[in-house]
Protein backbone atom coordinates (compact mmCIF):
# COMPACT_ATOMS: atom_id res chain seq x y z
CA UNK A 1 0.00 0.00 0.00
CA UNK A 2 1.48 3.22 -0.83
CA UNK A 3 0.32 6.15 0.61
CA UNK A 4 -0.55 9.70 -1.73
CA UNK A 5 2.30 12.40 -0.86
CA UNK A 6 1.27 15.52 -2.96
CA UNK A 7 -2.21 16.52 -2.53
CA UNK A 8 -4.05 16.21 -5.67
CA UNK A 9 -6.93 18.20 -7.16
CA UNK A 10 -8.63 18.36 -10.75
CA UNK A 11 -9.47 22.29 -11.23
CA UNK A 12 -8.56 22.80 -14.63
CA UNK A 13 -6.63 25.81 -15.06
CA UNK A 14 -8.33 27.06 -17.99
CA UNK A 15 -11.85 26.31 -17.93
CA UNK A 16 -12.56 26.28 -14.31
CA UNK A 17 -11.20 29.41 -14.08
CA UNK A 18 -13.23 30.75 -16.78
CA UNK A 19 -16.41 29.27 -15.27
CA UNK A 20 -15.61 30.95 -11.70
CA UNK A 21 -14.40 34.32 -13.08
CA UNK A 22 -17.77 34.29 -15.05
CA UNK A 23 -19.77 33.34 -11.85
CA UNK A 24 -17.08 36.12 -9.89
CA UNK A 25 -18.33 38.33 -12.41
CA UNK A 26 -21.79 37.67 -12.58
CA UNK A 27 -21.56 38.07 -8.14
CA UNK A 28 -19.85 41.55 -8.63
CA UNK A 29 -22.23 42.89 -11.14
CA UNK A 30 -25.26 41.73 -9.72
CA UNK A 31 -25.32 42.30 -5.53
CA UNK A 32 -27.00 40.45 -3.52
CA UNK A 33 -27.60 37.59 -6.44
CA UNK A 34 -25.91 34.72 -4.92
CA UNK A 35 -23.89 32.23 -7.59
CA UNK A 36 -23.06 28.53 -7.08
CA UNK A 37 -19.51 27.86 -7.11
CA UNK A 38 -19.80 24.44 -5.47
CA UNK A 39 -19.08 22.21 -8.60
CA UNK A 40 -16.32 24.26 -9.27
CA UNK A 41 -14.67 24.06 -5.15
CA UNK A 42 -15.58 20.72 -4.98
CA UNK A 43 -12.61 19.84 -7.26
CA UNK A 44 -10.38 21.23 -4.55
CA UNK A 45 -9.05 19.80 -1.35
CA UNK A 46 -8.43 21.15 2.33
CA UNK A 47 -10.80 22.86 4.37
CA UNK A 48 -11.68 26.58 2.28
CA UNK A 49 -11.80 25.09 -0.90
CA UNK A 50 -14.38 27.84 -1.97
CA UNK A 51 -11.21 30.24 -0.70
CA UNK A 52 -9.32 28.50 -2.92
CA UNK A 53 -11.14 28.29 -6.09
CA UNK A 54 -11.14 32.07 -6.23
CA UNK A 55 -7.66 32.25 -5.01
CA UNK A 56 -6.75 29.80 -8.19
CA UNK A 57 -9.06 31.46 -10.93
CA UNK A 58 -7.53 35.35 -9.56
CA UNK A 59 -4.11 34.88 -8.57
CA UNK A 60 -0.98 34.25 -9.72
CA UNK A 61 3.18 35.55 -9.41
CA UNK A 62 1.89 39.44 -10.08
CA UNK A 63 -0.12 39.79 -6.80
CA UNK A 64 0.73 39.28 -3.06
CA UNK A 65 -1.79 37.83 -0.68
CA UNK A 66 -3.12 37.89 3.28
CA UNK A 67 -4.47 35.15 5.22
CA UNK A 68 -6.73 35.13 8.29
CA UNK A 69 -6.79 32.06 10.23
CA UNK A 70 -5.54 29.45 8.16
CA UNK A 71 -1.51 28.60 7.61
CA UNK A 72 -2.51 25.57 5.38
CA UNK A 73 -4.48 27.39 3.33
CA UNK A 74 -1.87 30.21 2.95
CA UNK A 75 0.76 27.59 2.16
CA UNK A 76 -1.49 26.26 -0.82
CA UNK A 77 -2.18 29.18 -2.51
CA UNK A 78 1.32 30.14 -2.76
CA UNK A 79 2.24 26.73 -3.86
CA UNK A 80 -0.18 26.42 -6.25
CA UNK A 81 -0.68 30.01 -7.69
CA UNK A 82 2.82 31.52 -6.88
CA UNK A 83 1.67 34.84 -6.15
CA UNK A 84 3.52 36.03 -2.88
CA UNK A 85 2.51 36.40 1.12
CA UNK A 86 2.18 40.15 1.55
CA UNK A 87 1.89 42.45 4.90
CA UNK A 88 -2.00 42.63 5.25
CA UNK A 89 -1.83 46.12 4.75
CA UNK A 90 0.28 45.80 1.05
CA UNK A 91 -2.22 42.74 -0.12
CA UNK A 92 -4.14 43.08 -3.33
CA UNK A 93 -6.51 40.21 -2.06
CA UNK A 94 -6.94 39.37 2.13
CA UNK A 95 -8.76 35.88 2.98
CA UNK A 96 -10.35 35.58 5.80
CA UNK A 97 -11.54 31.95 6.96
CA UNK A 98 -12.87 32.85 10.24
CA UNK A 99 -15.30 35.70 11.41
CA UNK A 100 -12.71 36.85 14.50
CA UNK A 101 -10.49 37.91 11.38
CA UNK A 102 -13.14 40.41 9.85
CA UNK A 103 -12.32 43.68 11.30
CA UNK A 104 -8.65 43.87 11.71
CA UNK A 105 -8.56 42.40 7.60
CA UNK A 106 -10.84 45.58 6.85
CA UNK A 107 -9.11 47.78 9.16
CA UNK A 108 -5.83 47.53 7.22
CA UNK A 109 -6.57 46.83 3.96
CA UNK A 110 -5.45 49.04 1.28
CA UNK A 111 -8.21 51.44 0.04
CA UNK A 112 -6.59 53.32 -2.95
CA UNK A 113 -6.19 56.34 -3.71
CA UNK A 114 -8.37 58.96 -5.14
CA UNK A 115 -6.08 58.69 -8.63
CA UNK A 116 -5.52 55.08 -8.37
CA UNK A 117 -8.72 53.76 -6.63
CA UNK A 118 -8.10 50.01 -8.20
CA UNK A 119 -4.74 49.86 -6.07
CA UNK A 120 -6.88 48.62 -3.40
CA UNK A 121 -7.37 45.00 -1.48
CA UNK A 122 -10.10 42.43 -1.92
CA UNK A 123 -10.97 40.99 1.14
CA UNK A 124 -12.89 37.41 0.58
CA UNK A 125 -14.29 36.15 3.26
CA UNK A 126 -15.38 32.70 4.19
CA UNK A 127 -18.68 32.88 5.90
CA UNK A 128 -20.39 29.63 7.90
CA UNK A 129 -23.94 30.53 5.87
CA UNK A 130 -25.90 29.98 9.10
CA UNK A 131 -28.42 33.51 8.48
CA UNK A 132 -28.14 35.99 11.18
CA UNK A 133 -30.77 38.20 10.27
CA UNK A 134 -31.33 40.52 7.02
CA UNK A 135 -30.09 43.22 5.40
CA UNK A 136 -31.11 46.05 2.63
CA UNK A 137 -28.44 47.17 0.13
CA UNK A 138 -28.64 49.43 -2.95
CA UNK A 139 -25.98 50.59 -5.15
CA UNK A 140 -25.03 50.28 -8.81
CA UNK A 141 -26.00 46.51 -9.61
CA UNK A 142 -29.00 46.57 -7.33
CA UNK A 143 -32.33 47.63 -9.23
CA UNK A 144 -33.63 50.14 -5.94
CA UNK A 145 -33.21 48.53 -2.72
CA UNK A 146 -32.86 44.79 -2.11
CA UNK A 147 -33.59 42.82 1.09
CA UNK A 148 -31.38 39.41 1.39
CA UNK A 149 -30.32 37.09 4.37
CA UNK A 150 -27.30 37.44 5.26
CA UNK A 151 -24.26 35.32 7.84
CA UNK A 152 -22.65 37.26 10.89
CA UNK A 153 -19.62 37.03 8.98
CA UNK A 154 -21.48 39.52 6.46
CA UNK A 155 -22.98 41.76 8.74
CA UNK A 156 -19.82 42.41 10.85
CA UNK A 157 -17.80 43.36 7.13
CA UNK A 158 -19.90 45.52 6.05
CA UNK A 159 -20.78 47.46 9.34
CA UNK A 160 -16.71 47.49 9.90
CA UNK A 161 -16.19 48.59 5.96
CA UNK A 162 -18.77 51.28 6.83
CA UNK A 163 -17.23 52.65 9.77
CA UNK A 164 -13.92 53.33 7.70
CA UNK A 165 -15.78 56.29 5.90
CA UNK A 166 -13.71 55.67 3.03
CA UNK A 167 -13.70 58.62 0.35
CA UNK A 168 -15.05 57.17 -2.58
CA UNK A 169 -13.69 56.16 -5.09
CA UNK A 170 -11.06 55.12 -2.39
CA UNK A 171 -12.78 51.64 -0.88
CA UNK A 172 -12.78 47.65 -0.48
CA UNK A 173 -14.67 44.93 -1.84
CA UNK A 174 -15.92 42.06 -0.54
CA UNK A 175 -16.42 38.69 -1.61
CA UNK A 176 -18.25 36.46 0.44
CA UNK A 177 -18.16 32.49 0.26
CA UNK A 178 -19.94 29.82 2.16
CA UNK A 179 -19.23 26.04 2.52
CA UNK A 180 -22.34 25.06 0.67
CA UNK A 181 -20.99 26.72 -2.02
CA UNK A 182 -22.21 30.09 -1.76
CA UNK A 183 -20.86 33.27 -3.52
CA UNK A 184 -21.79 36.57 -2.94
CA UNK A 185 -19.61 40.40 -3.60
CA UNK A 186 -20.53 43.46 -2.33
CA UNK A 187 -18.36 45.99 -4.02
CA UNK A 188 -17.75 49.48 -2.67
CA UNK A 189 -20.55 51.78 -4.12
CA UNK A 190 -23.43 49.41 -2.43
CA UNK A 191 -24.53 49.83 1.00
CA UNK A 192 -26.87 49.18 4.05
CA UNK A 193 -29.82 51.30 3.70
CA UNK A 194 -32.12 51.30 6.51
CA UNK B 1 -10.09 24.16 -32.76
CA UNK B 2 -6.39 24.92 -34.02
CA UNK B 3 -4.95 23.35 -31.14
CA UNK B 4 -1.31 25.05 -31.63
CA UNK B 5 -2.99 28.09 -29.42
CA UNK B 6 -3.86 28.30 -26.12
CA UNK B 7 -7.82 28.22 -25.27
CA UNK B 8 -8.83 31.50 -26.42
CA UNK B 9 -5.57 32.51 -27.68
CA UNK B 10 -4.44 34.41 -24.70
CA UNK B 11 -2.13 32.76 -22.12
CA UNK B 12 -3.97 32.45 -18.73
CA UNK B 13 -1.68 34.95 -16.99
CA UNK B 14 -2.66 37.48 -19.62
CA UNK B 15 -6.47 36.36 -19.23
CA UNK B 16 -5.83 36.93 -15.15
CA UNK B 17 -4.70 40.14 -15.09
CA UNK B 18 -7.80 41.43 -17.98
CA UNK B 19 -10.18 39.57 -15.12
CA UNK B 20 -9.02 41.06 -12.44
CA UNK B 21 -9.34 44.82 -14.12
CA UNK B 22 -12.53 43.75 -14.94
CA UNK B 23 -13.82 42.85 -11.75
CA UNK B 24 -12.32 46.21 -10.57
CA UNK B 25 -14.16 47.82 -13.13
CA UNK B 26 -17.19 46.68 -12.70
CA UNK B 27 -16.40 48.09 -9.05
CA UNK B 28 -15.94 51.54 -9.17
CA UNK B 29 -17.96 52.15 -12.74
CA UNK B 30 -16.44 54.68 -15.40
CA UNK B 31 -12.99 54.77 -13.72
CA UNK B 32 -10.39 53.98 -16.51
CA UNK B 33 -8.68 50.65 -15.30
CA UNK B 34 -4.89 50.36 -16.81
CA UNK B 35 -4.16 47.14 -17.56
CA UNK B 36 -1.08 45.61 -19.83
CA UNK B 37 -2.44 45.59 -23.23
CA UNK B 38 -0.80 42.34 -25.39
CA UNK B 39 -0.42 41.85 -29.14
CA UNK B 40 -2.24 40.42 -30.90
CA UNK B 41 -2.13 38.67 -34.42
CA UNK B 42 -4.77 40.96 -35.90
CA UNK B 43 -4.63 43.82 -38.03
CA UNK B 44 -5.11 47.57 -36.44
CA UNK B 45 -8.57 49.54 -36.10
CA UNK B 46 -9.86 45.90 -35.29
CA UNK B 47 -10.06 47.06 -31.81
CA UNK B 48 -7.76 44.83 -29.60
CA UNK B 49 -8.97 45.97 -26.53
CA UNK B 50 -12.78 44.50 -27.06
CA UNK B 51 -11.15 41.36 -28.51
CA UNK B 52 -8.89 41.11 -25.31
CA UNK B 53 -11.72 41.45 -23.06
CA UNK B 54 -13.69 39.18 -25.18
CA UNK B 55 -11.10 36.56 -25.05
CA UNK B 56 -10.68 36.53 -21.50
CA UNK B 57 -14.14 36.53 -20.58
CA UNK B 58 -15.67 33.60 -23.13
CA UNK B 59 -16.48 29.93 -22.48
CA UNK B 60 -17.50 26.81 -23.83
CA UNK B 61 -20.95 27.58 -22.54
CA UNK B 62 -20.97 31.01 -24.64
CA UNK B 63 -22.36 32.23 -27.79
CA UNK B 64 -20.91 34.93 -29.43
CA UNK B 65 -22.59 37.62 -31.58
CA UNK B 66 -19.94 40.44 -33.21
CA UNK B 67 -21.28 43.41 -34.60
CA UNK B 68 -19.46 46.80 -36.31
CA UNK B 69 -21.40 49.65 -37.53
CA UNK B 70 -24.62 47.61 -36.76
CA UNK B 71 -23.84 45.05 -39.16
CA UNK B 72 -23.07 41.15 -37.95
CA UNK B 73 -21.91 40.76 -41.84
CA UNK B 74 -19.25 43.35 -42.03
CA UNK B 75 -15.34 41.99 -43.08
CA UNK B 76 -14.66 43.08 -39.49
CA UNK B 77 -17.48 41.29 -37.47
CA UNK B 78 -16.25 38.48 -39.35
CA UNK B 79 -13.38 37.96 -39.19
CA UNK B 80 -13.55 38.53 -35.47
CA UNK B 81 -15.47 35.92 -35.52
CA UNK B 82 -13.91 33.70 -37.65
CA UNK B 83 -10.62 34.80 -35.03
CA UNK B 84 -12.51 33.52 -32.15
CA UNK B 85 -14.33 30.70 -33.21
CA UNK B 86 -10.89 29.44 -34.22
CA UNK B 87 -9.17 29.56 -31.09
CA UNK B 88 -12.40 28.50 -28.58
CA UNK B 89 -15.05 26.74 -31.26
CA UNK B 90 -17.99 29.12 -29.59
CA UNK B 91 -20.94 29.03 -31.31
CA UNK B 92 -21.54 32.18 -33.22
CA UNK B 93 -24.76 34.33 -33.68
CA UNK B 94 -26.90 37.20 -35.53
CA UNK B 95 -29.56 36.86 -32.75
CA UNK B 96 -29.08 39.46 -30.34
CA UNK B 97 -31.22 37.37 -27.90
CA UNK B 98 -29.33 33.99 -28.48
CA UNK B 99 -25.99 35.60 -27.93
CA UNK B 100 -24.52 35.74 -24.33
CA UNK B 101 -21.33 37.70 -25.11
CA UNK B 102 -21.75 40.53 -27.64
CA UNK B 103 -19.13 42.33 -29.12
CA UNK B 104 -19.15 45.60 -31.18
CA UNK B 105 -17.72 48.37 -32.36
CA UNK B 106 -20.11 52.12 -32.83
CA UNK B 107 -23.49 50.47 -32.15
CA UNK B 108 -25.66 48.66 -28.90
CA UNK B 109 -28.20 46.67 -30.28
CA UNK B 110 -32.00 48.16 -30.66
CA UNK B 111 -33.22 45.07 -28.53
CA UNK B 112 -32.88 45.63 -24.86
CA UNK B 113 -30.68 43.35 -23.78
CA UNK B 114 -30.87 41.41 -20.37
CA UNK B 115 -29.55 40.39 -17.35
CA UNK B 116 -26.83 37.98 -18.29
CA UNK B 117 -25.76 39.46 -21.36
CA UNK B 118 -22.13 41.32 -21.65
CA UNK B 119 -21.82 43.80 -23.91
CA UNK B 120 -17.76 44.27 -25.03
CA UNK B 121 -17.58 48.13 -26.78
CA UNK B 122 -14.15 48.68 -28.64
CA UNK B 123 -12.38 51.79 -27.63
CA UNK B 124 -10.04 53.99 -29.62
CA UNK B 125 -9.80 56.59 -27.40
CA UNK B 126 -11.31 56.11 -23.69
CA UNK B 127 -10.26 59.38 -22.14
CA UNK B 128 -13.60 61.53 -22.35
CA UNK B 129 -11.02 64.80 -21.28
CA UNK B 130 -9.20 64.33 -23.93
CA UNK B 131 -10.46 66.90 -26.10
CA UNK B 132 -10.02 69.70 -23.63
CA UNK B 133 -6.38 68.49 -22.09
CA UNK B 134 -4.16 66.49 -24.19
CA UNK B 135 -1.68 65.53 -21.45
CA UNK B 136 -2.54 62.33 -19.81
CA UNK B 137 -0.90 62.91 -16.20
CA UNK B 138 -3.10 66.12 -16.09
CA UNK B 139 -6.24 63.87 -17.12
CA UNK B 140 -5.49 61.92 -14.48
CA UNK B 141 -5.56 64.24 -11.77
CA UNK B 142 -8.83 65.72 -13.45
CA UNK B 143 -11.01 62.81 -12.77
CA UNK B 144 -8.84 62.07 -9.05
CA UNK B 145 -10.22 65.58 -8.10
CA UNK B 146 -13.47 65.68 -9.99
CA UNK B 147 -12.64 68.53 -11.68
CA UNK B 148 -14.62 68.26 -14.93
CA UNK B 149 -15.33 72.26 -15.57
CA UNK B 150 -12.75 72.52 -18.42
CA UNK B 151 -14.86 69.93 -20.12
CA UNK B 152 -18.47 71.78 -18.65
CA UNK B 153 -16.67 75.02 -20.12
CA UNK B 154 -15.86 73.56 -23.47
CA UNK B 155 -19.86 72.40 -23.86
CA UNK B 156 -20.70 75.61 -23.16
CA UNK B 157 -18.87 77.22 -25.25
CA UNK B 158 -19.75 74.66 -28.15
CA UNK B 159 -23.71 75.70 -26.99
CA UNK B 160 -23.07 79.80 -27.70
CA UNK B 161 -21.06 79.47 -30.82
CA UNK B 162 -23.11 76.88 -32.61
CA UNK B 163 -26.58 76.79 -30.69
CA UNK B 164 -26.05 73.30 -29.85
CA UNK B 165 -23.62 70.45 -28.36
CA UNK B 166 -21.57 69.93 -31.56
CA UNK B 167 -20.18 66.43 -30.47
CA UNK B 168 -21.83 64.05 -32.18
CA UNK B 169 -20.69 60.80 -31.04
CA UNK B 170 -18.24 59.92 -27.94
CA UNK B 171 -20.89 62.25 -26.37
CA UNK B 172 -19.53 62.06 -22.61
CA UNK B 173 -21.76 60.77 -19.88
CA UNK B 174 -21.27 60.82 -15.98
CA UNK B 175 -21.50 57.55 -14.68
CA UNK B 176 -22.82 57.65 -10.64
CA UNK B 177 -22.24 61.50 -10.64
CA UNK B 178 -18.51 60.69 -9.96
CA UNK B 179 -17.05 59.75 -12.88
CA UNK B 180 -17.10 61.28 -16.64
CA UNK B 181 -17.03 58.59 -19.11
CA UNK B 182 -16.92 58.20 -22.76
CA UNK B 183 -19.10 55.94 -23.88
CA UNK B 184 -17.19 54.50 -27.24
CA UNK B 185 -18.22 55.98 -30.28
CA UNK B 186 -21.56 55.11 -30.40
CA UNK B 187 -24.19 57.90 -31.37
CA UNK B 188 -25.93 59.97 -28.98
CA UNK B 189 -28.76 57.86 -29.77
CA UNK B 190 -27.26 54.69 -27.88
CA UNK B 191 -26.39 56.85 -25.27
CA UNK B 192 -29.90 56.04 -22.69
CA UNK B 193 -29.39 52.42 -23.53
CA UNK B 194 -26.51 52.90 -20.59
CA UNK B 195 -28.42 54.27 -18.17
CA UNK B 196 -30.00 51.64 -15.76
CA UNK B 197 -29.39 48.84 -18.32
CA UNK B 198 -30.32 45.33 -16.95
CA UNK B 199 -26.97 43.86 -18.97
CA UNK B 200 -23.49 44.43 -17.94
CA UNK B 201 -21.14 46.49 -20.34
CA UNK B 202 -17.43 46.47 -20.65
CA UNK B 203 -15.30 48.65 -22.64
CA UNK B 204 -11.56 48.05 -23.56
CA UNK B 205 -9.21 49.78 -25.42
CA UNK B 206 -6.39 47.89 -26.56
CA UNK B 207 -3.60 51.08 -27.29
CA UNK B 208 -3.83 52.99 -24.53
CA UNK B 209 -3.95 49.74 -22.25
CA UNK B 210 -7.72 50.78 -20.48
CA UNK B 211 -10.71 48.70 -19.29
CA UNK B 212 -14.14 50.60 -18.08
CA UNK B 213 -17.61 49.35 -16.97
CA UNK B 214 -20.77 50.40 -16.25
CA UNK B 215 -22.96 47.29 -14.25
CA UNK B 216 -26.77 46.65 -14.77
CA UNK B 217 -28.91 49.46 -12.40
CA UNK B 218 -26.39 51.87 -13.09
CA UNK B 219 -26.62 55.45 -13.24
CA UNK B 220 -25.51 57.03 -16.37
CA UNK B 221 -26.35 60.50 -17.39
CA UNK B 222 -25.09 62.31 -20.47
CA UNK B 223 -23.98 66.05 -20.48
CA UNK B 224 -26.32 68.59 -20.40
CA UNK B 225 -27.44 72.07 -18.98
CA UNK B 226 -30.47 72.72 -16.90
CA UNK B 227 -32.02 74.60 -19.57
CA UNK B 228 -30.44 73.00 -22.41
CA UNK B 229 -31.25 68.87 -22.51
CA UNK B 230 -29.42 66.52 -24.19
CA UNK B 231 -30.95 65.19 -27.32
CA UNK B 232 -30.91 62.37 -29.20
CA UNK B 233 -30.48 62.35 -33.36
CA UNK B 234 -33.84 62.92 -34.21
CA UNK B 235 -34.92 60.79 -37.33
CA UNK B 236 -38.60 62.28 -37.19
CA UNK B 237 -40.50 61.82 -40.21
CA UNK B 238 -38.30 59.30 -41.21
CA UNK B 239 -38.29 54.97 -41.73
CA UNK B 240 -36.39 52.02 -42.47
CA UNK B 241 -36.90 51.60 -46.57
CA UNK B 242 -36.68 47.97 -45.78
CA UNK B 243 -38.39 47.17 -42.51
CA UNK B 244 -40.45 50.36 -41.99
CA UNK B 245 -39.13 51.55 -38.67
CA UNK B 246 -39.36 55.03 -37.56
CA UNK B 247 -38.13 54.40 -33.74
CA UNK B 248 -34.16 52.91 -34.82
CA UNK B 249 -30.73 54.55 -35.68
CA UNK B 250 -31.28 55.53 -39.35
CA UNK B 251 -28.31 55.33 -41.66
CA UNK B 252 -28.21 57.67 -44.15
CA UNK B 253 -27.23 55.80 -48.03
CA UNK B 254 -26.97 57.48 -50.56
CA UNK B 255 -27.13 56.05 -54.31
CA UNK B 256 -24.60 57.72 -56.72
CA UNK B 257 -26.74 55.89 -59.90
CA UNK B 258 -29.56 57.76 -59.44
CA UNK B 259 -29.38 60.13 -57.33
CA UNK B 260 -31.09 58.80 -54.69
CA UNK B 261 -31.08 59.23 -50.62
CA UNK B 262 -32.81 56.70 -48.33
CA UNK B 263 -32.57 55.55 -44.94
CA UNK B 264 -31.88 51.96 -43.45
CA UNK B 265 -31.68 50.50 -40.39
CA UNK B 266 -28.28 50.62 -38.49
CA UNK B 267 -28.84 47.56 -36.78
CA UNK B 268 -29.50 44.50 -39.58
CA UNK B 269 -29.99 41.92 -37.54
CA UNK B 270 -32.73 43.97 -36.30
CA UNK B 271 -33.65 45.17 -39.25
CA UNK B 272 -34.18 41.70 -40.35
CA UNK B 273 -36.02 40.05 -37.55
CA UNK B 274 -38.53 43.12 -38.33
CA UNK B 275 -39.02 42.24 -41.70
CA UNK B 276 -39.65 38.29 -40.62
CA UNK B 277 -42.40 39.21 -38.53
CA UNK B 278 -43.98 41.28 -41.27
CA UNK B 279 -43.85 38.36 -43.71
CA UNK B 280 -44.97 35.67 -41.50
ZN1 LIG C 1 -35.07 48.34 -40.86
Amino acid sequence: MTWQLTKKHNFDAVFDSQKLFRLLLEAISNPTRIVDIKEIADKLFGSYPELLAVAMTLLDNETGFSIYGSDSLSADIAALTLARREAVSAADFIFVCDKSGIQEAIEKAKYGTLAQPHKSATVVIQSDGAQAGSLTLSGPGIAGAVEIPVSQAVKDALACRAAQNYEYPQGIDLIFVSDKGELMAVPRLVKVVE
Amino acid sequence: MNSNYNYAFLDEGSKREIRRSVLKAVAIPGYQVPFGSRELPIGRGWGTGGIQLTLSLIGPADTLKVIDQGSDESVNAVNIKKFVGLCTDVETTNDTRKATLIQTRHRIPEIPLRNGQILVLQVPIPEPLRIVEPCEEATKKMHAEKDYAPMWLQLYESLVKYKKVTIPTEYPCMVEGRYMMNPSPIPKFDNPKLHRAECLYLFGAGREKKIYAIPPHTEVVSLAFDDIPFERESFAGKKCRLCGSENTYLDEIFDPQTGERFFQCSDTSYCQEVRRHVSE
